[in-house]
């Protein structure tokens, strides 16, 4: 059974009178542990998928499965719990909480959970080790470069082993040196604890990293390698 | 977690915090503060006419009190002795009332005659501390009298001078003789100021052939705010030929002040919380809608709705809480000077009388629980009503949406 299916997803938004079709009726099925690349230009569809399997967003017709749930057509409540058990969100601005240091903004999930404050502090220390942001546990997003807050960003994600990573345009903020480095840490990431990877980009470096690039144009699966 | 949460929320932005914590603290404490001064006017003023006057309850001859008949007088029996022992009773004063004709040379006034005893009477009223001249009547005084200040002044007399007091007393004769002004007070209440004369019981007693009789026995109670459910309770004590009255039965106007009092005060907090209440929530609706994007954020990482409308609404509350302690303390203060300290104007306002008492040319306040808590729990009420809407707004929002706020 396929980690995450897509079965003949379609997503229409309203824009005024009109409605745009941003999705149209795809099906694609992600594997366990796989570093995958959704490609394709602006408009594509790319995030609007990233969003639905993300539980951020509902098709408006066809399934989405996770783990072997239908999550397509979940309730609210449901979507939150899901969003907190299975999902971790690498967003392209990095979207940390101001007012958390980064090490609390990488707990954060797991207070959500509920997780012990011992077992918190030591995943959290352990991710901040391999991530390079030793030392920099109790500074405040504002007081990072873009670079770490973009690794604290991951280390959020990564912090309650999620059954899916996704990131959108995780490189767009960041230079090229940064953005090898990110990559680089997400590979690895991906090859030792096995983590499942999404990433939406146009960036040429995000795709050459990807081991699988589904290619797409005008909401339509162009290609999958 | 999301007491924390919104501990740091409210301080991200610290000026803008500070300055709705100072719109909730000024009001608050200005509500307080005014509520007290208010509350001092009406003590002043039921004060002006119970313990200048009246006394707090009176035991007279059932209907004296509606036509003051000089033949409705009666004698203290056990059961008034059962009703002044009671611990409420602070003190008691026999009196014995008479209207006749003040005169002396050319100058001559009516005026009402109270026979008192001194120490009784001063358990009762504060007369004795209104003197503006000469000294108040003792029990070795046999003839004295203490004049209210424009009968002195309309009988142009001092103390020292006689006067001649003429009456009908209650054999049908003429009573008639002579009294020594002792003293001359003035306590701001016109009416009384310009009729009354106070003098010895037994004098009075003698003159209107009323020996041993008294027309009203003045009570001095605790609670003056009381009084109705005591004159209630004293009442079965009395003997039937007696009755018992309250300020409020022998001041109705008075009591309608008082009862109006609540409602003005309700009338006052919801004007001010309605303004304070707006700015509050023009600040919580800000303070959302520039965290959309953040708030989104946090329902992508799996916060619920719930939990987002707990963390703004947990924002308010401590907003709330916070203005109340220190709003409350601030009124306290306030209200602690204007009530040891106040502020005198009677050098540009004078006593205006009305509905029986008088309010005083100055600003008092008085400390009550009531005039502390309703302004304070109405801040927290108003403060969390003020969070419901941008609680509520933050928890519908859909998280595809709000990331995607700018």
């Amino acid at each position: 059974m396929a980690l995450i299916e897509l079965k003949s997803v379609t997503k229409i938004y309203p824009l005024g009178n009109q409605e745009v079709v941003a999705v149209d009726d795809f099906s694609l099925s992600i594997e366990a542990g796989e570093f995958s690349v959704f490609a394709g230009p602006s408009g594509s569809g790319k995030t609007t998928l990233l969003n639905m399997i993300g539980c951020l967003d509902q098709p408006t017709r066809g399934e989405i499965w996770l783990e072997g749930q239908e999550i397509g057509h979940a309730d609210q409540k449901m979507l939150s719990e899901l969003r907190l058990r299975n999902i971790g969100f690498i967003f392209q601005s990095y979207n940390l909480i101001p007012v958390l240091t980064a090490a609390e903004n990488a707990e954060f999930t797991l207070m959500l959970q509920r997780v012990d404050k011992r077992e918190r502090r030591e995943r959290v220390t352990d991710l901040f080790s391999l991530l390079g942001l030793d030392g920099l546990e109790n500074r405040k997003p504002s007081d990072l470069s873009g670079g770490q807050q973009q690794r604290v960003a991951i280390a959020r994600a990564m912090a309650s082993e999620p059954t899916v990573v996704l990131a959108d345009e995780p490189t767009a903020s960041l230079d090229s040196h940064a953005s090898e480095e990110l990559l680089a840490l997400m590979q690895r990431l991906n090859q030792e604890q096995g983590a499942t990877f999404i990433f939406s980009s146009h960036d040429p470096l995000v795709i050459s990293h990807g081991k699988r690039v589904v290619r797409l144009h005008d909401g339509h699966l162009e290609s999958d390698q | 977690m999301l007491y924390q949460l919104a501990l740091r929320n409210i301080w991200r932005n610290r000026r803008r915090t500070l300055l709705t914590l100072s719109a909730m603290i000024i009001s608050s404490a200005l509500l307080i503060l005014a509520l007290g001064v208010f509350s001092g006017m009406l003590r002043d003023m039921l004060a002006t006419a119970t313990e200048q006057y009246y006394g707090h309850l009176v035991i007279s001859a059932k209907g004296y009190q509606d036509d003051r008949d000089m033949f409705r007088h009666f004698q203290s029996d056990e059961s008034i002795g059962t009703v002044l022992e009671q611990e409420d009773v602070l003190g008691y004063s026999q009196r014995l009332r008479s209207f006749g004709l003040l005169s002396r040379q050319q100058n001559s006034s009516p005026a009402e005659i109270l026979g008192i005893l001194p120490l009784q009477e001063q358990t009762v009223t504060s007369l004795h501390e209104s003197l503006i001249d000469g000294n108040y009547l003792t029990t070795e005084d046999p003839n004295g009298a203490v004049l209210g200040s424009g009968l002195a002044r309309r009988l142009n007399v001092v103390p020292g001078d006689q006067l001649v007091f003429v009456t009908q007393a209650a054999d049908g004769s003429i009573g008639n003789d002579l009294l020594l002004v002792k003293g001359i007070f003035s306590t701001g209440d016109i009416g009384h100021d310009n009729s009354l004369a106070l003098v010895p019981l037994a004098w009075l007693q003698q003159v209107l052939v009323l020996p041993g009789q008294v027309h009203e026995i003045a009570v001095k109670i605790d609670q003056p705010f009381n009084a109705a459910s005591l004159a209630e309770k004293y009442r079965v004590d009395l003997h039937e030929t007696l009755e018992i009255l309250d300020w409020g039965e022998m001041l109705p106007e008075m009591a309608e002040v008082v009862a109006s009092y609540d409602v003005s005060r309700m009338i006052i907090v919801t004007i001010l919380y309605i303004a304070t209440g707006l700015g509050i929530l023009n600040t919580f609706f800000m303070a959302v809608m520039e965290r959309t994007r953040e708030l989104g954020v946090l329902m992508a990482l799996g916060m619920r709705p719930g939990q987002i409308r707990v963390m703004i609404l947990l924002e308010t509350t401590i907003m709330g809480s916070l203005g109340l302690v220190c709003g409350a303390v601030v009124g306290i203060a306030l209200s602690l000077y204007m009530a040891l300290v106040g502020v005198d104007l009677s050098g540009t306002l004078t006593p205006i009388t009305y509905a029986g008492g008088t309010i005083l040319p100055r600003l008092h306040a008085v400390i009550e629980p009531g005039n502390i808590l309703i302004p304070s729990v109405c801040l927290l009420i108003v403060s969390l009503l003020a969070g419901f809407l941008p609680a509520n707004r933050a928890a519908k929002m859909q998280p595809v949406v709000a990331i995607r706020e700018e």
